[in-house]
């Protein structure tokens, strides 16, 4: 609704443009971002310091490394972490390890520089039984352009428990995709420019990290407490290839606290500000990581401890209203990255 | 443009010089008669037709002077000779009326009322020495002639945005509905309409006033020393007085602007008795935004209207009656499927009576209504109605002894009664709708105030001016008030249980005296000192965590957590009238405290909260200036410049540190804005055509800046800390309109044509500034701004 008023105050008088203004060089913070939950697998934490806001360079958010990580339990139980060597600054609990529906846990960081972190506990809520997955294309049209954008929305019916406040959150892991491409159209590059067709590949399966800079999906049960209601759980932006055939995506919904709902809608507030008129004001998101060492030091980000459940979910271009264009890739599929020319092991849409 | 314009300006001054020889009119036809030539003169005012009983015609060669009759008419015997008639009346232009009387005959002479006389225009009244002799601190008024000397706000004179054009009153910006007087929020001001309050006067979010100018006599704001008559809010009070139709004859006025257009009718229903206004104005945007190419905008839809009618019975010479119905209504529609509207609707009935030469009487009565909704039909499981709205019902009583002219007192009650409906989702998909149907608790509430004035000279030099008003609260049930742990924060997790309180129970009880004193030094005819002091109480709050009126704002009445807001004003000036009042000038100084103004907790979840305390800090006000101000009243050129050195900070006091805000010190509130510049002025081109401009000029009202970025699921965010510590860049804005005056020979087609250009050099003020930040580019600022082009109206404007 947000979006349209400010479309609209714009388009009748107004405008948007960028604006230079000076930010004073702030401080980089450390910033924690981590799940659990009480599916056993390996659980991140992932640890940044983040930077001055309006710094030109971009990926300055950098990770912390060699820091001791360990979570414990409200019984005295400690899991230590390990950080991954391939991906710094991100720390993996065990394989196996799962947390338990109404325990509480805290997240505990010491950096190499000696100081220590912690969380407030987080208590793990109950996870709620995802009933049905459905999905369909969704048109957002963009100004001036003929053609709008569009993408796939996934919603969820859930049974909400009417005897407590619930909150959900929803979370994408990796997708796969069936990847067309058209090797018989290649070209050598530049400044050749022949046509050398190719003879394979057409069809591979490409796998790709959960789609990325995501809108966050939360909802809390104010509105439909003990009610069976569908609710939308993510968005896939089509980028003329995703849905050329059948697109697969993981995904998760987890029972988190009021806290961490906060926090999240903190995080959605700010990440849909449209500059319209009706903005909210900017708020401090503020998260549940505290130092042990200095009380008044700021640390961002939120360790989070929730019941998840996951779903799968095949989305197949014969069952979507509206796809963009194909953008076609004119080699082997093979070439993209994270494409396979076999279908996964567990594929079966 | 500019060179069309300018060579319409000079043809037509040429013209009006061209007609200032004297023509001497020969009345009679010339039979040779010597003496006893009968001559029957008529006066009338020139708009409105009707006779004016009283006036005067003096003949200096006779040395004569005669008083009109009841139908304005006087019978003049003469002997043929060249006669210099010289018609008055109070409060209108002198007449010169130059004849030949050489045989019996008639004239109709057409007087205008001071304000329309187009070579010296007076602005602010009738009474040029006022703003020195008056103990009046700090109290405006405006004739609506007057503000139509202004440039026009998208074809008509809008009475928020004029009032914004005075010393100490400010907007937020350009789209902002609310306006800020001495540092006060948007709802410290009463703006009321025939003495009924007026809760959101907008159309188009802000961009128009809803108060139509043909419905009002005069527009007075009270921004210093409030008369104790007035209470209920902290900063201002802004008065509007409904204008009655004519008793005497039917008329009406139509305009029609490239934005909107509006009709009204006034006239006897009664002849000499009972008059009647009623009109209507309504906007059609709608074509333009049809016409625009984003698919989104074509199928939206905004459409706006107010309608008037006031009935007027003056039953006796010291008795009238006036009934005033007032409705505003918008609504917007975006393609999505969302509309949001609002209406305010209001009633009042008022009894004057002069009971004797010395006791004058007003008793009211007054009904007002404010609802606003949010509907969502998108025709799927999740359509809903959000409606809220306030509803008042009050009655006040007001009676003046006069001692003498310079002795008066006034006593008087009022009480009201307050429902807020803060709030209710109602599922329109039917059964199977996903969406619980949820509703906040109304509020329920009663203000009473009773309040005693005497105001009286000692000798010409000292005016004193002294009053208390005892207001009372009641915040009633039926309600169910949560209960939370003492020293905690008042949070969700701190509350403890809940009482339930019945129909008509006493929750919480709030009263207070409001004392209001000023003194009146005068060191000479066109000199003065004037101290002011007073105090408000308000049960009140707006709250909002936009930075305009908005459909999604909540009005919360003070209940057991959140108390009234008290506002001590402590004020001082100093007028000096130059050239015989045709120079005002004043420097005014002020300081206000402001107890329990709300600020909110970051992320506060205002929409549909039945908790709302769990999201509000208690916070103090401060506000202090100076204000500068020159104005020129008559001439050729009339207008004013003032400037305003103000500051209006905020600071939360609370023992936990979770609550805290900028560290517990003072911070700027989203209204602060020190420096403000304003300079108008109208130029008489001619008699029927003048110029007028008005540039402002204010600091960027404060906002904050991140202090650092950081990266959470996916999201580069901005963390921020300190509230309002930057501010967005200065406004200016320059607006010019230019208008004609076309008064025709006859009774019909007198009209004004208006042409305005706002945001003359087409300068991007922004609104806001806001922080986004996109995948694959850094992260950067964004403006946004309201009238980021000059945006020219044409209006025409007819009486008949």
């Amino acid at each position: 609704m947000k979006k349209y008023l400010s479309i609209l105050l714009v388009a009748l008088m107004g405008c948007i443009d960028p604006f230079e203004v000076e930010v004073p060089e702030g401080p980089q913070y450390l910033t924690v971002e981590g799940y659990i939950t009480n599916l056993p697998k390996a659980h991140e934490v992932r640890i940044t310091r983040g930077d001055t806001y309006g710094s030109v360079f971009e990926g300055l958010v950098r990770p912390v490394r060699e820091a001791t990580v360990v979570i414990r339990d409200d019984q005295g139980n400690v899991t230590f972490l390990q950080e991954d060597l391939d991906n710094r600054g991100s720390y993996f609990t065990p394989p196996n390890y799962q947390a338990v529906v109404g325990r509480s846990y805290t997240l505990q960081i010491q950096l190499i520089d000696g100081r220590v972190y912690t969380s407030l506990p987080e208590r793990v809520g109950a996870p709620t039984e995802i009933q049905n997955v459905s999905y369909q294309s969704v048109e957002i049209p963009v100004e001036g352009e003929v053609n709008p954008d569009s993408g796939v929305q996934l919603l969820v019916d859930i049974d909400d428990p009417a005897d407590e406040n619930n909150f959900y959150f929803w979370r994408n892991s990796d997708a796969t995709y069936v990847l067309l491409t058209r090797p018989d159209l290649f070209v050598t590059p530049p400044p050749e420019r022949r046509p050398a067709p190719k003879d394979c590949c057409f069809i591979c399966w490409r796998n790709e990290p959960a789609p990325g800079n995501q809108s966050i999906f939360i909802a809390n049960d104010d509105n439909f407490n003990g009610l069976s209601t569908q609710l939308p759980a993510a968005f896939i932006p089509d980028n003329g290839l995703r849905f050329a055939d059948t697109y697969r995506i993981d995904f998760s919904q987890i029972s988190i606290s009021q806290e961490a709902f906060r926090f999240l809608r903190l995080v959605k507030q700010q990440s849909e500000i449209s500059g319209s008129v009706f903005d909210p004001p900017p708020a401090r998101i503020t998260g549940n990581m505290i130092s042990l060492d200095d009380p008044d030091e700021i640390v961002l980000g939120y360790f989070m401890a929730g019941g998840e459940t996951t779903e799968r979910v095949y989305i197949k271009k014969s069952e979507l209203d509206f796809v963009q264009p194909e953008a076609r890739i004119t080699d082997d599929c093979r070439v993209v990255e994270g494409a396979m020319d076999n279908p996964p092991l567990d594929w079966n849409p | 443009m500019k060179k069309l314009i300018l060579a319409c300006l000079i043809l037509l001054s040429q013209l009006a010089l061209a007609q200032t020889e004297v023509k001497r009119e020969v009345i009679g036809r010339d039979v040779g008669q010597l003496n006893g030539i009968k001559i029957s003169a008529r006066v009338i005012d020139e708009i409105t037709g009707e006779a004016l009983v009283g006036a005067t015609v003096s003949l200096p060669e006779t040395d004569e002077v005669f008083v009109s009759d009841n139908n304005g008419t006087f019978e003049l015997v003469l002997e043929r000779a060249e006669y210099n008639l010289v018609f008055r009346y109070v409060g209108y232009e002198e007449v010169q009326y130059p004849i030949t009387a050489v045989g019996d005959g008639r004239i109709l002479v057409k007087m205008i009322q001071e304000d329309f006389q187009l070579e010296d225009v007076v602005i602010f009244g009738r009474d040029p020495d006022k703003n020195i002799r008056s103990t009046d601190m700090g109290a405006v008024t405006l004739s609506m002639n007057t503000l139509k000397e202004l440039p026009p706000f998208l074809g008509e004179v809008d009475i928020i945005q004029s009032m914004a054009t005075l010393p100490g009153v400010t907007q937020v910006g350009e789209a902002s509905a609310g306006l800020n007087v001495r540092g006060g929020g948007a709802d410290q001001n009463l703006i009321q309409f025939a003495g009924a309050p007026v809760y959101n006067p907008t159309h188009l979010f802000g961009l128009f006033t809803s108060f139509n100018p043909d419905f009002v006599n005069q527009v007075t704001l009270y921004k210093s020393v409030i008369p104790a008559r007035f209470g209920g809010r902290g900063s201002s009070i802004l008065d509007i007085t409904p204008k009655a139709g004519s008793v005497d004859k039917w008329g009406g006025d139509l305009m029609l602007s490239n934005y909107s257009g509006k009709l009204s009718l006034n006239g006897p229903l009664v002849k000499n008795k009972v008059s009647v206004r009623g009109g209507i104005r309504g906007s059609y945007i709608n074509w333009f935004l049809n016409s625009l190419s984003n698919p989104d905008l074509k199928n939206s839809q905004a459409s706006f209207y107010d309608a008037n009618l006031i009935i007027s019975a003056p039953v006796s010479d010291n008795n009238e009656f006036t009934y005033s119905f007032y409705t505003s209504y918008d609504d917007f529609g975006f393609a999505s499927d969302t509309t949001i509207s609002w209406r305010n609707t209001s009633h009042s009935l008022q009894w004057k009576s002069q009971l004797t030469p010395k006791i004058n009487l007003e008793a009211l009565g007054y009904y007002s209504q404010y609802d606003y909704s949010i509907f969502n039909e998108a025709g799927s499981t999740n359509d809903f109605d959000l409606n809220s709205g306030v509803k008042d019902i009050g009655g006040k009583l007001f009676l003046q002894y006069a001692f003498s002219e310079t002795n008066r007192i006034t006593i008087g009650g009022d009480y009201k009664q307050v429902e807020i409906q803060p709030g209710e989702l109602i599922p329109t998909s039917g059964p199977e709708s996903g969406i619980l149907p949820q509703k906040v608790q109304d509020e329920f509430g009663t203000e009473a105030g009773v309040h005693f004035q005497h105001e009286f000279e000692l000798g010409e030099k000292v005016g004193v001016s002294y009053g208390l008003r005892y207001d009372t609260y009641q915040y009633l049930g039926p309600r169910t008030v949560r209960e939370y742990a003492p020293n905690q924060p008042i949070t969700d997790g701190s509350a403890i249980g809940e009482t339930t309180y019945g129909d008509g129970d006493q929750i919480t009880t709030y009263d207070g005296l409001g004392p209001r004193a000023s003194l009146r030094y005068s060191f000479n005819k066109s000199t003065s000192v004037k101290l002011g002091y007073n105090k408000m109480y308000q049960f009140i709050h707006l709250i909002s965590n936009t930075a305009t009126i908005a459909p999604t704002d909540v009005w919360k009445l003070s209940d057991t957590f959140i108390e009234p807001q008290i506002v001590d004003q402590y004020s001082l000036g100093f007028y000096k009238n130059f050239k015989g009042n045709i120079f005002e000038t004043s420097v005014e100084v002020y300081y206000k405290d402001q107890e329990n103004v709300v600020e909110y907790k970051d992320g506060a979840n205002l929409i549909l909260q039945n908790h709302i305390e769990t999201e509000l800090v208690p916070a103090q006000g401060q506000a202090y200036g100076v204000e500068l101000y020159v104005k020129k009243n008559l001439g050729r050129l009339t207008g004013w410049v003032s400037y305003t050195y103000s500051r209006s900070l905020r600071r939360v006091i609370t023992p936990y540190e979770e609550e805290i805000i900028n560290d517990g010190e003072w911070f700027a509130s989203n209204f602060d804005k020190p420096h403000v510049l304003t300079l108008i002025g109208n130029y008489k081109v001619s008699t029927n055509t003048s110029i007028s401009a008005t540039f402002g000029y204010s600091t960027g009202r404060p906002v904050t800046f991140p202090e650092a970025k950081f990266d959470f699921s996916g999201n580069n965010l901005a963390y921020f800390n300190l509230r309002n510590e930057e501010r967005i860049p200065d406004f200016h804005r320059l607006d010019m309109s230019v208008n004609f005056k076309l008064k025709g020979n006859g009774r019909f087609f007198d009209g004004d044509w208006t042409f305005a250009i706002l945001n003359v050099y087409g300068r991007k003020n922004p609104f806001s500034l806001f922080f986004v930040d996109e995948a694959g580019a850094p992260p950067q600022a964004l403006r946004l701004a309201i009238l980021g082009v000059p945006l020219p109206s044409l209006s025409y404007a007819l009486k008949f």
